[in-house]
């Protein structure tokens, strides 16, 4: 007997009937890998494919979509794990299966498991922390739980002066660290030579690190180096806990201070470099690091000035105490007190014994003068005079 | 002359006001040294806040 020839809307719908009628009511969590994201904000969807891969080939794709009712999990998503919903992430998700006459299979996803995805980014991060500290002993250290690297323990010099700065163009980050240090209030200026770079995505790791190779080819021109970028939507920090980067500003040889403006995380470049958490608090930093040499300029001004005072005034006072014993030990004041001076031929005598009997002697008095002969000469008993 | 840096300047302020408070320094020479003095604390002032400009294409920074 022939088959009886059916219309292809026919086979479709009972492909979809048994697809319906097998999967109706179940879900299921899959663990898979994302590409093709494209998110419509405007309608809150975001269409994808679901893929496996066995070592480069894609051995299974479903297309896939969040319909605007369950779009909220891809935002809090990003919120909770740092990390973009984008191509390339693997994820946790709770699916239903669909089959639609025209687009086929799809599966609808419902959830998203932030433990899952957090622990991945967890365990990677310690693959690269622990790897950094292996392949770089010199470099890096871990010390109480702190990592500590040949990038922390370079001074920043007495003045910060000329900045690095390494930023994406146009960003919140360069334009919030640029206001910040333009406007201080304090009037200090800065040479601020801008790199500017791509800071997420794909290849962004590669550019950072083409900058960074940049800055320190012409290292002698600057103080620091400043990375900074806007917080707001962007989210994706990978670039910042790439192996490569975090090893080159673990011992790169100018202090690098991170504004990466992230405060629910930290990255590893940040730990690797002197972290603060905005472009802001970067700028202050540095702000305040030359307040702190301009404090020590005055303090060592007032020191010197004070001395020079102090040894101006004793200076004043020993001269003021020596005319003072001059002026008591002159002649004219022992005179005045009843003292007399005794001269023989315009010479004045402190010793006795040079003054012989029968020879004249001068007596100096207040305002006389008086001429006599010794007629004679007695020991002197009164030793307390 | 190669011009001083702050560094420079602010090291011999240093030294010169150690001096002082060792009481090396001679009355006579307090003078030229008040003097000197100035000239450093000009020199870190100076740098604090002037407008520093970079010169030649090849990106080096004027030092001062």
């Amino acid at each position: 007997m022939p088959l009886p020839k059916i219309k292809l809307s026919e086979l479709v719908e009972h492909i979809q009937e048994t697809i319906q009628d097998r999967f109706e009511g179940e879900v299921f969590w899959v663990t898979t890998q994302i590409v093709d994201v494209k998110k419509q904000e405007s309608s809150r969807r975001c269409y994808l494919k679901f893929i496996e891969k066995e070592g480069n080939n894609i051995i299974t794709e479903v297309r896939g979509v969040f319909w605007s009712f369950y779009y909220s999990q891809i935002e809090d998503f990003e919120k909770f794990t740092n990390q973009k919903f984008a191509d390339g992430i693997e994820i946790t998700c709770l699916v239903r299966v669909r089959f639609h006459p025209k687009f086929g299979l799809s599966l609808e996803a419902l959830q998203l498991d932030f433990a899952h995805t957090l622990g991945t980014l967890e365990m990677e991060r310690q693959q690269t922390l622990d790897r950094l500290l292996n392949e770089n002993p010199k470099n890096i250290r871990l010390i109480d739980g702190t990592y500590r690297t040949f990038n922390h323990s370079l001074q920043f010099p007495l003045l910060i002066k000329r900045i690095a700065l390494i930023t994406a163009p146009n960003s919140d980050g360069q334009r919030d660290f640029r206001q910040e240090t333009e406007r201080n209030k304090h009037g200090y200026s800065f040479v601020i030579k801008e790199f500017l770079t791509q800071i997420q995505g794909d290849t962004a790791h590669l550019l950072i690190l083409q900058q960074l190779h940049l800055i320190e080819s012409q290292k002698e021109n600057f103080d620091v180096v400043v990375i900074v970028r806007g917080g707001g939507s962007q989210t994706d920090f990978k670039p910042f806990d790439h192996y490569e980067i975090c090893r080159y500003i673990a011992g790169f040889p100018l202090p690098i201070i991170t504004g990466i403006g992230h405060d629910r995380n930290t990255s590893i470049a940040d730990m690797m470099a002197r972290q603060q958490k905005t472009p802001t608090k970067v700028a202050s930093l540095i702000v305040d690091h030359n307040l702190d040499f301009e404090n020590n300029l005055i303090a060592l001004k007032e020191r010197f000035f004070n001395n020079v005072s102090a040894l101006l005034e004793d200076a004043k006072n020993d001269l003021t105490r020596m005319k003072r014993f001059v002026k008591l030990a002159s002649p004219s004041t022992i005179l005045k007190k009843g003292f007399a001076i005794v001269m023989v031929d315009n010479k004045i005598i402190t010793d006795p014994k040079k003054i012989k009997v029968d020879s004249i002697i001068q007596t100096l008095l207040k305002n006389e003068v008086i001429s006599s002969t010794v007629i004679l000469k007695e020991k002197n008993e009164k030793d307390d005079l | 002359m190669k011009k001083m840096t702050y560094n420079e300047a602010y090291d011999e302020l240093e030294k010169l006001v150690h001096q002082l408070e060792d009481d090396s320094i001679k009355l006579h020479t307090l003078a030229e040294k008040v003097v000197r003095a100035n000239q450093l604390i000009a020199i870190c002032e100076d740098k604090l806040r002037a407008i520093e400009c970079e010169v030649k294409s090849n990106l080096k920074i004027l030092m001062i």
